[in-house]
């Protein structure tokens, strides 16, 4: 039922329970129309229950009986508020909480916890795959103590509150890439110098491409706008949708063509330091401004838009992955999570990926790349001496590039071997040289619904009236959150 | 057992000279039977614990700038002046008002026109009356994803296959029709509550009047009109006010079939404030849940005084 009252619902059951049997030991006073209607008001004899004059010798025991429900319901309560910290440490084993944020790999996962166990028998580690109690948590006093997260706007908000421990003196910290270090470190940094965060898992997205369409029409992989271009004419003149779009799930949107777009064309990580020093004083006429930085890309989008196919309002991502994998179109702007759900669909689909070029210099294009897992200790836990040793473990190339080859990803250590999958192997090179970005949506604060705005322009094409809005929308949310 | 129903047979007598009313209200006075108290303090006790203190903790971090962890501090009424300042809010209490008001008038068409037809005497009656009451007792969630896909991919098939191009693309995803699909779904749910209590309405009215009036000769669309409406008019305030506050706190099939979408265009006031749980705005969307609580305590206590009006006038 859609928002109904409680009264609403005994209200609806009450005359129907009439229609039955017309019989109502007590007056509703709710029904009182219907008494107005013309139906004779019962005797009063009637309308009185009588609760207690019927069981006058049980009286007691019902007291006792009530009594007994009320205690219970008081003791129902006491767990409550007892609930919080539990000794951590039981006959010199110290217990770790783990909590990851990719449900799909909680397999991986219990093997290194079984894997590291084995090798310190003073620890003992518990996985919880669910993210939905980290914020809990937190308002409890009682978090995790290791924690995985996709690095984003959200994360960054919790480092800046000083969430999470520095790890900064710890040695494996040097293992890591420091261009993959800055993606994180760029949202800020707590007392200015901590590192709050690790890389444990970098994910990548472009264009996925089908290669079997790809070398039937012999295109071969462009590597410039226009070629991209010239690539989707000739789909679409062969009758081949060039792109599959799921324009009802407003994420895919965003991800896809405005994050590709914008990314390609601006310096994103750069635009929006800039916009988070102005604050609120942010208009669009500011040089920091949406509509100032964001024009260029907004062509681009609706010509990406234009290559989808018909009726991609009506399709979502679900849609998406199985008209795709079953070859209704060239190409989908999706990231490695959707490679997994291709191939489940049809094992057979040949793959690729390469980073959407969006500009006709080679050398500039890049690829959306998003911190999909970042390990990092909560700064109360009591447990810290065994929660470093855990991330120092995790960190271990064996464990770290092993879970980043079976997955799709790019490990985060300087010496991590290339990556061979060949769903992915098309972004290596962009990778490697470091030309990759965050995508702009990544850095709205979630009270912006940014998806939805850039859904609205799709379908409306009127991008002034799109920079304007977030640029309203950024201002507004940086008045209320700057006090 | 047999003592009780023996006294209960004698009383009545003994009644004509001493009231049991009377005699009933003295014991009253004397001694409350603490049974009721029993009965009546832990459900009080849980409903101030798990709905009256979380409402009042809400009231108090809206004049904070908590984002529901972290640090915080007193920001007095600024995130109320905020939030008239918020076109965004602002144009998702429009669209759950005018939501909320054709949803009520269409549903209460519709139910009141179903309540005639199953009252009338047709056959298979229950059987009929039973196929129309299977939505009210379906999950509003399953109900809106159901003809999610209806309008996604069953419609425009069909659309297309009869020429009908305006319908081709799902209306979900027009920013002008969305709402329509939403109302409609809506109503297909809630008018199973609504023609109950018009059933019951209908059946309370006594059929003397119509006999009556069949015989000045009133066609029975009069009848209708100056008979059955002005019978069951009771009923009908009791179903526009109740639906009224009900569609006012639409949630659920909105999330089912748009998600607020296309665009901003289906955002309701209720999506907005729980996107604050989410999205690090805790204390402003808590704001906005307070004006809003206000408002419907405001059209509440209108709503109500408009009952007790009826129920003295008719």
């Amino acid at each position: 039922m859609a928002g109904r009252t409680a009264a609403e619902r005994r209200l609806s059951f009450q005359p129907f329970t009439r229609l039955l049997q017309r019989s109502n030991c007590e007056p509703h006073p709710e029904a009182l129309p219907a008494r107005t209607a013309g139906a004779a008001p019962p005797p009063p004899h009637v309308s009185r229950c009588p609760v207690n004059a019927s069981v006058p010798g049980s009286l007691p025991s019902r007291r006792t009986l009530l009594r007994a429900a009320g205690l219970a319901g008081a003791a129902l309560m006491v767990p409550l508020s007892g609930c919080g910290a539990t000794p951590a440490a039981q006959n010199g084993v110290t217990t770790l909480r783990f909590m990851q944020n990719k449900p799909e790999v909680v397999d991986y996962f219990n093997q290194v916890i079984k894997d590291f166990e084995a090798l310190n028998a003073d620890i003992r580690v518990v996985q919880d795959f669910n993210e939905g109690n980290f914020v809990p948590g937190l308002v409890r006093n009682d978090p995790p103590d290791v924690v995985t997260r996709g690095f984003a706007q959200a994360t960054a908000d919790f480092v800046k509150k000083g969430i999470f421990a520095d790890l900064s003196d710890m040695p494996v910290a040097n293992t890591i890439d420091p261009k993959m270090q800055e993606l994180i470190n760029s949202w800020g940094q707590y007392n200015g110098s901590e590192i709050s965060a690790l890389p444990f898992s970098l994910a990548a997205a472009g264009v996925i491409y089908n290669r079997d369409i790809f070398e039937a029409h012999g295109v071969s992989v462009p590597t410039t706008w226009d070629g991209f271009v010239a690539a989707c004419e000739k789909f679409k003149a062969a009758g081949i949708a060039p792109i599959y779009g799921t324009y009802k799930d407003p994420w895919t949107l965003a991800q896809g063509m405005f994050d590709y777009a914008s990314g390609g064309t601006l310096d994103v990580a750069e635009f929006f330091t800039k916009l988070n020093a102005k604050g609120a004083r942010v208009t669009k006429d500011s040089a920091e401004s949406f509509a100032n930085n964001f024009g260029p890309a907004l062509p681009k989008m609706l010509q990406l838009a234009s290559f989808s196919q018909n009726g991609a309002a009506s399709k979502n991502y679900a849609d998406g992955n199985a008209a795709f994998a079953k070859g209704q179109a060239a190409m989908y702007l999706q990231g490695p999570w959707a490679l997994s759900q291709l191939v489940a669909a049809n094992k057979d689909i040949r793959l690729g990926t390469f980073p959407l070029p969006a500009t006709n210099n080679p050398a500039e294009t890049k690829a959306r790349v998003n911190v999909d897992m970042a390990l990092s200790i909560t700064r109360n836990t009591p447990n810290m001496a065994a929660a470093r040793r855990f991330v120092n473990y995790l960190l271990e190339p064996s464990v770290v590039n092993t879970y980043n080859e079976k997955n799709a990803a790019f490990s985060p250590l300087k010496d991590a071997p290339a990556v061979s999958n060949a769903h992915i192997t098309g972004l290596n090179a962009a990778v490697a040289e470091a030309r990759y970005f965050q995508g702009a949506v990544t850095y709205f604060p979630p009270s912006v619904p940014v998806n939805n705005y850039i859904q609205s322009f799709v379908y409306s094409k009127n991008g002034e009236q799109f920079l304007a809005a977030l640029d309203d929308e950024w201002r507004r949310v940086a008045e209320r959150t700057a006090v | 057992m047999t003592t009780t129903s023996r006294v209960a047979q004698t009383a009545p007598p003994a009644g004509r000279k001493n009231p049991t009313s009377a005699a009933g209200t003295v014991r009253s006075k004397s001694r409350i039977d603490p049974t009721y108290y029993w009965m009546v303090v832990p459900v009080l006790a849980l409903f101030a614990f798990f709905i009256t203190l979380p409402a009042l903790v809400g009231v108090f971090f809206s004049l904070t700038n908590y984002a529901g962890y972290g640090d915080w501090k007193f920001i007095g009424l600024m995130n109320y002046v905020n939030i008239f300042k918020d076109p965004a809010v602002l144009q998702s209490y429009v669209f759950t008002f005018m939501f909320a008001l054709t949803t009520t008038v269409v549903v209460n068409v519709v139910a009141l026109a179903i309540a005639l037809g199953l009252n009338a005497k047709i056959k298979w009656r229950t059987g009929i009356r039973t196929v129309f009451f299977i939505p009210m007792v379906l999950s509003a969630l399953i109900v809106s994803f159901v003809f999610n896909y209806l309008f996604s991919n069953t419609l425009p098939v069909l659309a297309e296959r009869f020429g009908v191009t305006p319908l081709a693309t799902s209306i979900l995803a027009n920013e002008n029709l969305a709402w329509l699909a939403i109302v409609l779904v809506t109503v297909w749910q809630a008018a199973p509550g609504a023609t109950i209590i018009y059933l019951a309405g209908l059946q309370s009215v006594p059929s003397e009047v119509y006999e009556a009036a069949d015989l000045d000769g009133a066609g029975s669309f009069r009848q209708f009109i100056s008979l059955t409406l002005p019978l069951i008019l009771g009923y009908l305030v009791i179903n526009v006010i109740l639906g009224f506050k009900g569609f006012l706190g639409t949630y659920e099939i909105i999330v089912g079939l748009t998600g607020g979408g296309p665009g901003m265009a289906t955002q309701s006031v209720a999506m907005r404030i729980f996107s604050g749980f989410t999205g690090g705005d805790y204390s402003y969307q808590m704001a906005n849940a307070v004006i809003y609580f206000l408002i419907t305590l405001l059209i509440s206590v209108i709503q109500l005084r408009l009952i007790q009006r009826r129920g003295v006038s008719l």
